[in-house]
């Protein structure tokens, strides 16, 4: 310590100025407040070492050829890349155990995307994306659905038939709009679920639903009023199946070609009462938030995990640039010398190094903003985080009834929306921002440098280097355009707690 | 800004030539995009290559008395434009047809080239294959003989899938590099199918293997260097042509779709960050646009050092548009993803042309080092 004295009130004068720490540095401050950090690493150095095994044997084999069988054939779904990924319980793997998942925590899911990312951003996406449906049905906190559906989810693992979860917000006219409570009253939405006897009657067109075509359930985001859809959002969970829904076209996309996108067709469509994840019914007249605030809450929950998945993707995508561009260039000759000893291919390399080393640093302060702030902070705190680890998988089948319980609901909303500090999200949602779109930027510098260092050779298909740039550049619109997200860290971080600054 | 092409900036001579790639580009081009760029590669657009070979696009550098237009690269400028606002496949058809004839008229320049403009003119000259995407400093080079007899690879020819004739360049016994003229149905040639790549599909490419196959010698032993490093200035104006036309289709489609799409309760390009997404694509064009036509101008008239300005013209233009069409697919949202809109074929292709006549960044050390050579 330094010998000049800091009283109490002047260092508290001094943090509270921006920035602050608990903005941002959350690596910094989980050392003291999340569990035992050796338990922790433990879990992302295993998942690291899977996903590269998974990648040896699964991914690398496949995905140029994936890509070339959806160019001839954009209906070509890639099903046994799929079941593989079930059999090595890719989908269940950072379930919670509670209900019945792997329990890997949340934290170590970033790395494990980047990984495969490195090789395939498309089939990551393709595992990653069944967590973005994991991640709104659980941002519901309605624990009777999600015990039930992440239940269905291992015992497809286990028949060998994989159930994967999709989400669904994203219609024709509306995409921006509705990521953000704030606009989605001046959207033009499509899709309306009318109030009936016993449930929603829906009606309407979903677009561009990732692994729609491949999944079993669907989180469909809809509202029940068009005059204010803001306050009335409907979350349903729709399996297929269900009379009245229908899958329409495969998008023909750029890159990421075997993530299918697809279109959802509802006609008329009956979901029952016990389908319903939240609606506005459930949050109480008399409530400490609002309606809006919950759904906003539910938004930002799910957008603050997976924003940061989508960086990770990103890094992958730079990663993988820079590793084929770097092999590339250890034996290529240009002007009668390798190109690795050009100097400004050698200046390039390092550029892209960095890249990769500043997003991953980036991704993971994201997560780490999650674990203390997030959707799934509760499963960090020491005692649930070893209770998830060290009970037996049986304990929690036993007690699995009561989690259909509507007092176990009401407890976890409570917990999660109406005693949920504002400045929490604030963290959790700026930073996933921060990230996807710095990270997401980096994956089409990269990918364009790697062409670049690498000429036509880079262009070509079976060198594999340009697959990375039609891939990343999709990161750059789902989730959020960056523009959106950009608007994001103005709302959460930059411009709070300024009375002058209006938004949108 | 003027949407254009850059030819109103030449010369109104030009206009005319200009304005058949445009009508070309609307009649031929714009409809089949999405079917021309499809894999596996089918019927490629045969009949259009033909008519485009009859309105004279593959002739423009040939001289006239071989039955070309026997123009500049300045001259060729407008129609590669106007060609790639709508579609750069055949904008790179023509680019590859026209480096390979620049090369020749190098050589003609030297040595009496008839024979050889007589095997690829006449009225049913199918378009040259040619390495338009590489430098000589990064190509893994096939070997002649003394006799011209050429054996081993040569990657990435551009037409290679369809050319009668293509124009190759190989390393002779002492290590000096020659260029020579190969007939592409000789039995020693054997092609790959078309390379997939990441864009302009439908002016695919092979690899090719020689064995022993006959080649006829272009201009003078070993000056295959100094051919192709004057192709390389001329054909320069070329690919920023290619790029720009890019760019500047990219901004139209940009530009249209943000006044018709809502979001928000208002068109999105009255949302001031959409607009200055369009600002930056529009003053890129513009910068583009002036580039270019400072590098048309000094090609026309011969000024001194006009070879800077049509190889600056090429290495920034084509990192412009590489910039700015992943904005112009980022102003379509998620449509801008789908192959039912041009953006992401605009992204792709720019970033394929951007290798045009080499590695961009060989192509900047290269500019360096002759203001080097001449300041020594
Ligand atoms: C391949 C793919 C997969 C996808 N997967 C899913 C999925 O699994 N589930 C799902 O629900 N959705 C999915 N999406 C949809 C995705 O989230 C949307 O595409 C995205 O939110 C953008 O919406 P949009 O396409 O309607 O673009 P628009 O909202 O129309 O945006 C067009 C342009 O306008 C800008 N803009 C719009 N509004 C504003 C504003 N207010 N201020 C400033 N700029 C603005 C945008 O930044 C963008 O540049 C996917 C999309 C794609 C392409």
């Amino acid at each position: 310590m330094s010998r000049i004295r800091l009283s109490r009130k002047d260092k508290k004068m001094f943090l509270a100025r921006d920035p602050k720490i608990a903005d941002t540095m959350s690596s910094l401050v989980s050392h003291y407040q999340l569990p035992k950090a050796t338990a922790m690493y433990k879990e992302i150095d295993h998942v690291v070492a899977l996903a590269r095994k998974f990648n040896d044997e699964v991914v690398k084999p496949a995905y140029k050829e994936i890509d070339l069988e959806v160019s001839k054939n954009n209906d070509y779904l890639c099903w046994d890349f799929i079941k593989k990924a079930n059999e090595w319980g890719l989908y269940t793997l950072f379930l919670p155990k509670m209900f019945g998942g792997g329990g890997i925590n949340m934290i170590a899911m970033y790395p494990f995307v980047e990984e495969i990312a490195s090789v395939c951003v498309g089939l990551s996406n393709v595992i990653g994306v069944h967590y973005l449906g994991v991640a709104t049905l659980s941002a519901s906190w309605n624990v009777r659905l999600i015990n039930k559906i992440f239940r269905e989810v291992k015992k497809g693992e286990r028949s060998g038939n994989p159930c994967l979860i999709s989400l669904a917000i994203t219609e024709p006219e509306a995409g921006t709009d509705v990521e953000e409570t704030l606009l989605v009253d001046r959207a033009r939405l499509g899709t309306f679920a009318k109030k009936v006897e016993g449930g929603y009657v829906v009606n309407g067109r979903k677009i561009f639903i990732s692994n729609g075509h491949v999944s079993t359930w669907h989180m469909l985001i809809c509202y029940s009023d068009k005059k204010n859809p803001s306050e009335n959002t409907v979350m349903l969970a729709v399996k297929n199946g269900t009379r009245g829904f229908s899958f329409g076209h495969h998008e023909k996309k750029m890159g990421q070609k075997s993530c299918v996108a697809s279109e959802l067709i509802f006609e008329d469509c009956f979901i029952p009462d016990e389908y319903i994840c939240i609606d506005s019914d459930d949050v109480p007249k008399n409530a400490s938030k609002t309606r809006v605030e919950v759904i906003q809450q539910v938004i930002d929950y799910v957008v603050s995990s997976t924003r940061a998945g989508v960086a990770a993707f990103a890094v992958g995508a730079a990663r993988g640039a820079y590793e084929t561009a770097l092999e590339y260039a250890r034996t290529k000759k240009v002007g009668g010398s390798l190109l690795i000893n050009h100097q400004w291919a050698q200046s390039m390399l390092s550029e892209m190094y960095k890249n990769v080393s500043m997003g991953r640093a980036g991704y993971m302060e994201s997560a780490y903003a999650n674990a203390l702030h997030g959707m799934i902070k509760s499963l960090y705190k020491p005692y649930l985080f070893y209770v998830n680890r060290w009970l037996p998988r049986w304990y929690f089948t036993m007690i699995s009834p009561l989690l259909g319980l509507k007092a176990v609901t009401r407890l976890f909303r409570n917990i999660n929306f109406y005693w949920y500090p504002k400045e929490s999200a604030q963290v959790s949602s700026g930073w996933a921002s921060l990230v996807k779109f710095a990270c997401t930027d980096l994956g089409i510098e990269n990918s364009q440098m790697a062409v670049e260092l690498m000429g036509i050779d880079g262009c070509r298909h079976d060198i594999g280097s340009e697959k990375f740039l039609r891939d990343a550049k999709l990161l750059q619109i789902y989730e959020g355009t960056n523009q959106l997200n950009r608007m994001n860290l103005f709302k959460e971080l930059v411009g709070r707690d300024m009375p002058e600054v209006q938004i949108f | 800004m003027n949407m254009k092409s850059s030819a109103n900036s030449i010369s109104e001579e030009l206009q005319a030539f200009s304005d058949l790639a445009r009508d070309f580009a609307a009649r031929e081009l714009v409809q089949q995009r999405e079917e021309n760029d499809r894999y596996p590669f089918g019927e490629l657009f045969t009949q259009s290559i033909k008519n485009a070979g009859v309105v004279g696009f593959f002739g423009a550098n040939l001289p006239a008395e071989y039955g070309g237009v026997g123009m500049v690269a300045s001259a060729l400028a407008p129609v590669l434009e106007n060609l790639s606002m709508a579609d750069a496949s055949m904008a790179c058809i023509v680019f590859t047809n026209a480096a390979a004839i620049e090369i020749i008229n190098q050589a003609a320049r030297e040595t009496d080239c008839a024979k050889i403009y007589r095997f690829i003119g006449g009225p049913d000259a199918k378009p040259v294959a040619f390495h338009s995407f590489t430098c000589l400093e990064e190509i893994d080079m096939p070997r002649a003989d003394a006799k011209g007899i050429i054996s081993g690879r040569l990657n990435f020819i551009a037409l290679a899938e369809f050319a009668r004739y293509a124009v190759i360049p190989a390393e002779n016994p002492d290590g000096a590099i020659s260029y020579y003229l190969v007939d592409l149905n000789d039995g020693g040639v054997a092609k790959t199918g078309p390379v997939y790549s990441l864009g302009l599909h439908a002016c695919p490419a092979a690899d090719l293997s020689f064995n022993k196959v006959p080649g006829t010698l272009i201009g003078n032993p070993g000056h295959g260097e100094i051919y192709f490093k004057a192709m390389q200035s001329h054909l320069s104006i070329g690919a920023a042509a290619i790029s720009l036309g890019i760019m500047k289709g990219s901004f139209i489609e940009a530009f249209e779709y943000t006044k018709e799409r809502f979001q928000g309760g208002r068109q999105i390009i009255n949302w001031s960050e959409v607009r200055m997404l369009l600002a930056n694509m529009a003053i890129e064009a513009q910068v583009g646009e002036s580039c270019l036509a400072s590098a048309c101008r000094g090609n026309e008239s011969g000024d001194n050092g006009w070879e800077y300005s049509a190889r600056a013209a090429a290495i920034h233009i084509g990192e412009l548009a590489c910039r700015a069409t992943v904005d112009g697919v980022q102003l379509l949202g998620g449509n801008g993803y789908m192959k039912d809109y041009g953006q992401e074929k605009r992204m792709r292709d720019a970033k394929q042309v951007q290798c045009l006549l080499g590695m961009a960044p060989v192509r900047k050390i290269d500019y360096i080092g002759r203001i080097i050579d001449e300041s020594e």
